[in-house]
This record gives structure tokens, sequence and C-alpha cells, in this order.
């Protein structure tokens, strides 16, 4: 099939299905584009009699997936805000760290366990560690929870988990383009995008006044016309200097969101990053050839395994010390269970720098086991709780009471 | 009367959530989300799970508060309303039976000369059920106890005729 209007309008005929099944399900969205991707790609299942492989890699659907990942990252600074970090105060900075630090160590055990060498182990740190806002921000709506004490920490540590991503993904870009030889020389590719980014912000933050005079524009169209075209200037420049383009585009929305304009510019982004988000995972999903599958099934499943008892630990821990007790501390440990876009985003990134080929069928699967888990799991908080915890607190009361006796 | 303890908290990329401690103990849980639509959770005294939760769309929401704030329907322990835009006060006051103005008239008590306010309309209670009883009443107009008097005036002034009507400028 040639490059035509045909195929694309197939991939987003399978696009909407996925998000309308996920829709009527409570399901999340993105593992099901994945899948989807998978299931109607170049590689999907073919027979004499039937043929699956509906949606051709081509040029246009390339595209318009890379311009998803721009604009998913775009989205994230525009969003993230420096002050709220700040407004979380001590509490939130202590849960945060021990939160994303545990995990983050988790993930690295569990990268070099796999594969004993350090580009992959960072990778799958990357797509281990960090939860989806999204996904845990929809299950804590969905099962009424928004109004519980213990919602303000699970929300700050997501907060504190995308400035996580902000850094690491810089880090990790820089780490991969350099050409991975060494740890050292790997960590020095880091570390001058780490320097470019510092050096932009600053510039940012120093133009931002000009900025806002200059994007003062009233009317809908060139506003959101020249704010794109910033968007593509600096993953254009980003890339010259050897920077992922996502980093580029990651900065541009940082520097925006100091702008007056930042809440106006979310609005207009969010559709467009809904709309060229789902063709990134889409397309994702298409790279994956399943008959890779069978090692990477094992890989999974183990990471899986690890990321929900590390999670609980880490939630219950971070819970625990930031003053939240007993169901309280079942929730936070159960409901940052997801992982999501950024795992997808990881993983794209590592195909990008032509790392190890398992690695994708290991993120799509991972991210699919975890989904279909993750709500079961937060729901049945009270469950644990009661089973699990409780007994145990009782005991510990009771031993406390026999001592003061 | 105790004022409410309202505590208020960002929930960062939801919204904002207001928890608002009742006398009872009970909780009152109201999310404010980003998109608009509000979330009213109940929590029982001691609870941290709400026991029940009502969504509302923003206009509903608005309504539902105009309600709850005495903006449709004025609950009757409240028989004193007052509005007042920019300078000019109105009020509708009760007279009650130990009042300073009880027998007399508005000529007599010179309610526009000497205080500068003006009577607009004066309501009775006839079998438990209001009656307007006269608009803007001449100067030989009594007042009796149980009259709901609707007055117009400068701030000061409708303060100090309210003082003269439930009996506490004294």
């Amino acid at each position: 099939m040639a490059d035509s209007i045909t195929n694309l309008t197939v991939a987003f005929v399978v696009i909407s299905a996925a998000v309308l099944v996920a829709r009527k399900f409570r399901f999340s969205a993105i593992p099901l584009l994945v899948l989807l991707g998978i299931l109607c790609g170049p590689y999907a299942p073919h027979g004499t009699w039937f043929d699956l492989r509906l949606v051709e890699p081509t040029e246009s659907t390339a595209l318009l997936g890379r311009l998803g990942v721009l604009l998913l990252l775009f989205y994230l600074g525009l969003e993230f805000s420096a002050s709220r970090v700040v407004q979380g105060g001590v509490t939130l900075a202590k849960g945060g760290s021990i939160y994303v630090g545990l995990n983050f160590l988790r993930g690295v055990a569990l990268g070099w366990l796999f594969f004993h060498s350090w580009p992959e182990t960072l990778v799958v740190a990357g797509i281990t560690t960090i939860s989806s806002s999204a996904i845990v921000t929809k299950l804590l709506v969905d099962l009424k929870r928004t109004a519980n004490p213990e919602t303000e920490l699970i929300l700050g540590i997501l907060v504190f988990e995308d400035a996580f991503i902000a850094v690491y993904l810089s880090i990790l870009s820089g780490y991969l383009l350099a050409g991975q030889t060494s740890l050292l020389t790997g960590l020095l590719g880091g570390l001058i995008t780490v320097t470019f980014i510092s050096v932009l912000l600053l510039l940012g933050r120093r133009m931002g006044p000009y900025l806002d005079r200059w994007l003062n524009i009233r009317s809908g169209e060139p506003f959101i016309v020249v704010s794109f075209t910033l968007l593509l200037v600096m993953a254009y420049l980003a890339e010259k200097i050897h920077v992922t383009e996502a980093v580029g585009a990651l900065l541009m929305g940082l520097v925006l969101a100091e702008t007056s304009h930042a809440r106006r510019l979310i609005q207009l982004v969010t559709p467009m990053r809904d709309l060229f988000g789902a063709v990134f995972f889409f397309t994702f999903g298409m790279g994956i050839d399943y008959r890779a599958f069978a090692p990477a099934v094992w890989l999974a499943m183990v990471a899986v395994a690890a990321t929900v008892a590390g999670n609980l630990l880490a939630g219950w821990v971070t819970a625990w010390v930031c003053g939240y007790r007993g169901r309280a501390a079942v929730n936070v440990a159960c409901t940052i269970m997801a992982r999501g876009e950024f795992a997808v985003i990881v993983a794209g990134l590592a195909a990008g720098a032509g790392m190890a080929g398992i690695l994708q069928p290991f993120a799509a699967l991972y991210i699919l086991l975890l989904a279909l888990i993750s709500p079961g799991l937060a729901r049945r908080s009270r469950w644990i709780y009661e089973t699990l915890v409780k007994p145990w607190e009782t005991k510990r009361e009771r031993e406390k009471q026999a001592v003061a006796g | 009367m105790k004022v409410a303890q309202i505590r208020e908290a960002e929930l960062p990329g939801l919204g904002k959530k207001y928890l608002v401690e009742l006398e009872s103990g009970e909780r009152l849980g109201i999310i404010i989300y980003d998109e608009g639509n509000r979330e009213l959770f109940y929590f029982a005294p001691e609870e941290d799970e709400p026991t029940c939760s009502v969504a509302l769309t923003d206009q509903e929401a608005r309504q539902v508060g105009s309600i709850i704030g005495g903006a449709f329907y004025q609950p009757k322990l409240l028989e004193k309303l007052e509005t007042a835009i920019a300078d000019l006060h109105i009020e509708w006051l009760k007279v009650v039976p130990q009042a300073q103005v009880v027998g007399k008239t508005i000529g007599e008590l010179g309610l526009r000369k000497n205080l500068g306010v003006t009577v607009i309309a004066v309501i009775e209670e006839v079998d438990k059920k209001k009656k307007c009883a006269a608009i803007n009443p001449g100067p030989t107009f009594t007042f009796v106890p149980g009259q709901t008097v609707v007055v117009a005036g400068r701030r000061d002034s409708v303060a100090r005729f309210e003082g003269m009507v439930t009996g506490e400028g004294r």
C-alpha cells in the first residue's frame, strides 16, 4: 500500500476503536493502543485466508507519532511548575524522594539482573520507575478517592515523579546518544545535556518577559501556530547539538510555562497531544513483532512482580514517613502502580538509539500487565489492609499495651 | 455560633479540595476539578474513607450553591434580610413588642426628616401568611408588633432605625 490517505484512515479507525473500547471498559488507552499496534501493524498475524496487516508503517504515521512524543513532552514541561514542588514543602520533598529513590534503585537492580550492561539497565530503570500520572489520577477519580487525605500525598508524589522524568530523560538521552561506549563517557554526554538545559532554562527565565509580550496574541490561530513553531524550532536546535528532540520539546514547555500564557497554551495543546499521542502509542506497537515476545515474557513477568512488590513497599514506607497510617498508607501503596506514557517514551528512545530489540516488546508487555493488575489492586486496597496489615497493626498495638501494662 | 473550619488543599492535575469540618464532627469534602465539575464527599466522624459522594456539573453546582446560600428561598428563621447597593441600604426588619416605635406613626417619628430613612413597605402576618399591608405608607401609618418593615436609606441611618424597631437601640 502506498503512503496514502487510505492507510492513515485505517490507522485512525483502529486508534478510535481502541480509545472507545478503553473508555467503555474504563481501561487505560495506552496499553490497548500499543496492543492494537502490534495486532494491526506489519508484524501482525496473517495466513492464507486472513491478513491482519491493516496498517503499513509509512512516513506519515511515523511523523505523526514523532509529533506525538514532542507534544507529550511539551505538555509535561508546560504543566510542570517549580512552585508546586516548592509549595509541597518538606513532607512532599521527603516523601517524593524516598518513593522515587526506592523505586529507581529497584529499577536499576532489575535492569542489571536482566542485561548486565549499563545502557540497558538505565533504560529498564526508566521504564519501571515512573508511574503514569494520567492513569493514576483517573483511577483516583473513578474510585471516588479524590477527597481522601492520602490523595494529597499520592498527587504530590506524581508531581515529584514528573520532575524526576525531566531530569532523568535529559541525562538518559544524552547518555544513549553519546554512543554508550562506557558508563563514564555516557555520563559525560548526559552532563553536557544537563548543562545545555540549565543554560537554556536560565536564558528562558531572562527571556520570559520578552516572550510574554511577543506571544501576547489575542486570537487563537496565530497563537497556537507560533507556539507550535517555537516547539519545532527548539526540537530542531536540540537535535543539531546532539540532544534528543524530545528533550528540546520538554525544554520549550518549561520555558513557556514561565510565561503568563501557560494556562491558555495548555488548553490549546491538550487536544493535539491526545490526538498525536495516540498515534505515537500505536506506531510504537507497530514496531513490535509479537514473535519476539517469548524471551520478553519472562522478563516482563519478573519485572511486574518486582514492581508490584517494590511499589507496595516503597509506597507504604513513604506513607509511613509522611504520617499516614492504616488504610490510607495501604491506599498510597496500592494506587501508584500503573505505568504508561513515560515507559513507552523511554523504550522508544532506546529503539532510536539502536539498542537491544527486546526492550520494546518488554515495555509493551510490562505496561499491559500492569494496566490489567493495577485497577484491581487499588480497588482491593481495603481487603489488603484488613487481611494483611490490620492484624499486624493490632498485634503491635497489643504488644505496646502489654509493655505499658 | 462557631464558624466551620475549612481546610484548603491543592490537588495537582485535578483541582482544588476543600474540607469542611462540621460541628457534628462529620466532614464535607468538596473537590473543584480543573474541568469545572464538582464532587461532594461525606465523611462520617473519625473516618478517612468517604461514605458517599455526589458529582455535579459546573452549572448544577452553581444552582445548588445558590440554593444553599439562600438566594432562592430564605429560611423562616432569618426574618432580617439586607441588600446593599453602593451606599443605599435596604433592610427587612421585624417589629418586636418592646420596640420604641410600637404605637407610633411614621409622621410622629419623623423618620424621613430626623433619620433619613424611608419606609418602602410594611408586611403583616395574617394566619401565618405574609400579606402586604401597605406599600409606601403615609405619615399616619402606625407600627404594630409583628409587622415587617422594609426600609431604605444610608447604612448608618438604617442601622439607627433598626435599633428603634428591634428594641436594641435603647
